[in-house]
């Protein structure tokens, strides 16, 4: 029973199956960038008639969270798991001090060196030198402690899963679109966010070259903090991450009886939104706004830009939900219908902030730095050893064994020169 | 402005010419005609890189910034990581053949550039980081290896149908260690690559990882790479198998570069 468990764990941990699962997960990834993503069941079955049930029954329109994604990482890390624990009791036993592999190979020997220059050798380079019995034999190591470095690389991937679960489970995300003087309240967190100002910046050309939301927080205890953020320059409060993600415009839209002279209507319309005035059955659609309009080859309107230096407002007027005009108008031009003047006075820009909680940034943040730590370790701090016997040296390394035992013969040559120099 | 604009396309059109002929003298030396090239040939790729390096400096100077942000600029800083890492592996191992098969993968990525606009845009939002030079910095470093690696493998390959006094470079071995040095290099930058984007798409996006296209393939690159070191310091594996693992490496990197941008949509959008 032993012996069958052994060989699975075995199977499980082999670099065949690792292999295997890292060259499935290459090609469901392949598939996965090819295939958009979080579309309509409807889409994948107009556009590939042939494999949206594949699709759909594989979950590849989401395809890195679909249950065959998460059984291919799941075996991934098992297998990287068990491989770390495997292998941990050998690469301890390799560490030791007095461990050395053997030194077979003939084509990493260096005839001729005298003790001295070995010995000044080691001592320059750090190696620890282990001697016997007799004085002018002796082994030396360096780094064998390197010999965990693809351990600690495996150990920080897994810990980048844990993160990438931790993070698919309880991050939450939302966009909400704030205008100036707007609160949204964070009951839970114990604060409310109260955008004081939004604007953007532009470059020369006219491209924008910053997004600015300035916020106050307001805390439940009384106490306020003022912050700016921009893109690249997210803020957080209270395990809440506000991030400047979009923006969008508004109308100031006035509705004005003329007989009367009273203003009926006066407040902000989203770009793209309608209003329903219901007293005549009439709805205002603010079809676009244009900060710099100009029009296009198709005759259509558009904005070279987000400034505001030739702003113009598309209107679409519909009476019972039948279309009775458009209009292109400046702000301030009315538009008369009966006994209503209908005018978009000007313009405000609303920001939109993605707000995040995401508590597995930190875990991820590890991962990544015992990642790049193990890769280190392994790739250039890897175990050297010398053997020195008779005025020969042999290097071994299992790493770079010709690298190594090159840049001893060289050091060596260096070390034979001084010495001739110095006599 | 304009005057470095002027500098740059010179220096530009300067470098492209100087690396065709270092390439020609590099296929020179390698085909045995005369190798008394050699020596020409370094000097030439030595003389088109400062020129390169001038070409980039005149485009930071002219845009107030490292040539880091779009297509054209990445692969002007590509083909320069080419270069060097050609250059500093010549430094230390003096095998000059490599160039033979590493300088044309430069002329390939200037070609492309010089099929770019080289209008010089402001960064947008979200560009305006000082992860950008970290990020970009490390990739130009990674890709570079990498197309030295693949250079490096076709050699090996080459040479395997070779014997003796024939092979580019005379032990294969030499070939299969160079290959290792350099595909662990470029896989540490491209670690470096991945990590510095997720801090900062974090910082810029909300978000670590979202399985964008060209961190996708970027990821798919690291995979081919990380099975190569894996087969090699595990099960010895060498030879051909790993030099044409090299080889699809390279493809991938190719493919992360400028197929990602051409055939799938991605937020790096800028990068067009």
């Amino acid at each position: 029973m032993n012996r069958t468990v052994s060989r699975i764990v075995h199977t499980i941990a082999s670099l065949r199956v690792a292999i295997v699962i890292l060259l499935l997960l290459a090609i469901y990834i392949v598939i996965g960038t090819l295939i958009p993503q979080h579309s309509a069941p409807e889409w994948y079955r107009e556009t590939y008639p042939n494999i949206a049930p594949i699709i759909l029954a594989l979950s590849l329109d989401s395809s890195y969270s679909s249950p065959l994604f998460m059984v291919l990482v799941s075996l991934f890390a098992l297998n990287l798991g068990s491989c770390s624990l495997l292998s941990l009791k050998g690469q301890m036993k390799q560490a030791r001090h007095d461990y050395f592999p053997p030194f077979s190979s003939s084509e990493s020997q260096i005839e001729s060196v005298s003790l001295a220059d070995i010995e000044t050798y080691c001592r320059k380079g750090h190696f620890s030198i282990v001697r016997g019995a007799e004085p002018e034999k002796f082994k030396a190591g360096k780094f064998r402690w390197g010999v965990f470095g693809a351990t600690i690389t495996h150990i920080g991937l897994l810990v980048l899963f844990v993160g990438g679960l931790i993070g698919n489970m309880m991050a939450t995300e939302q966009v909400v679109s704030m205008l100036p003087g707007n609160e949204v309240s964070f009951a839970e967190e114990g604060f409310v966010i109260r955008l004081d100002d939004f604007y953007m910046t532009f470059e020369e050309g006219g491209a924008v070259k910053q997004y600015v939301s300035e916020v106050t927080l307001l805390n439940d205890d009384g106490s306020e903090r003022e912050e700016t953020l921009w893109v690249n320059r997210p803020l957080a409060h209270n395990g809440v991450k506000f991030y400047q993600a979009s923006f969008g415009w508004t109308g100031n839209l006035q509705i004005v009886d003329r007989e009367t002279e009273e203003v009926v209507v006066d407040g902000l319309l989203r770009s793209g939104r309608t209003y329903f005035h219901q007293p005549s059955h009439l709805t205002v659609y603010l079809y676009g706004y244009y900060p710099e309009m100009a029009i296009g080859h198709d005759q259509q309107p558009l904005s070279l830009s987000n400034r505001e230096r030739n702003p113009y407002y598309a209107v679409i007027l519909y009476e019972f939900g039948n279309p009775i005009g458009s209009y292109i108008i400046e702000p301030g031009d009315p538009i008369i219908h009966e006994n209503l003047s209908i005018t978009f006075t000007h313009s405000v820009a609303y920001t939109g902030l993605l707000v995040r909680t995401d508590p597995s940034y930190p875990i991820v943040l590890t991962g990544f730095i015992i990642i790049l730590l193990g890769m280190f370790m392994s790739f250039y701090c890897y175990p050297r050893f010398i053997s020195f016997s008779g005025g020969t040296v042999v290097t071994a390394s299992r790493k770079n064994g010709w690298v190594f035992a090159n840049s001893v013969r060289t050091a060596l040559q260096r070390i034979a020169n001084n010495r001739t120099r110095e006599e | 402005m304009e005057l470095y604009q002027n500098i740059e396309n010179i220096a530009f059109t300067i470098t492209f010419v100087v690396y065709i002929a270092a390439s020609i003298l590099f296929l020179i030396y390698v085909a045995g005609i005369t190798k008394r090239v050699e020596r020409f040939a370094i000097i030439a790729t030595i003389v088109g890189f400062v020129f390169h390096s001038g070409a980039m400096i005149a485009r930071s100077i002219g845009a107030g910034r490292l040539p880091f942000s779009n297509q054209y600029e990445f692969a002007l800083s590509f083909g320069w990581g080419i270069v060097l890492s050609f250059l500093i592996l010549h430094r230390i191992y003096k095998f000059s053949a490599i160039g033979a098969f590493v300088m044309p993968l430069g002329i390939l990525v200037m070609g492309y550039a010089s099929l770019q606009s080289r209008a010089v845009r402001p960064l947008m939002p979200a560009l305006q980081s000082h992860w950008l030079t970290f990020h970009v910095g490390t990739a130009i470093l990674s890709y570079g290896a990498f197309a030295l690696a693949c250079g490096i493998a076709v050699i090996y390959l080459i040479d395997s149908k070779r014997s003796g006094d024939r092979r580019i470079l005379k032990d294969p071995e030499i070939s299969d260690v160079l290959s290792y040095r350099v595909i662990v290099f470029g896989i540490l930058m491209l670690s470096i690559v991945i990590i510095s984007g997720a801090i900062w798409a974090q910082k810029a996006w909300s978000r670590y990882w979202a399985w964008d296209p060209k961190e996708t393939w970027s990821l798919i690159t690291w995979i081919i790479y990380a099975v190569h070191l894996h087969l090699r310091l595990r099960r010895n594996w060498r030879g051909k198998a790993a030099a044409w693992f090299a080889i699809l490496g390279f493809v991938s990197v190719l493919f992360t570069f400028v197929g990602v941008n051409i055939l799938l949509p991605s937020i790096h959008s800028y990068a067009t």
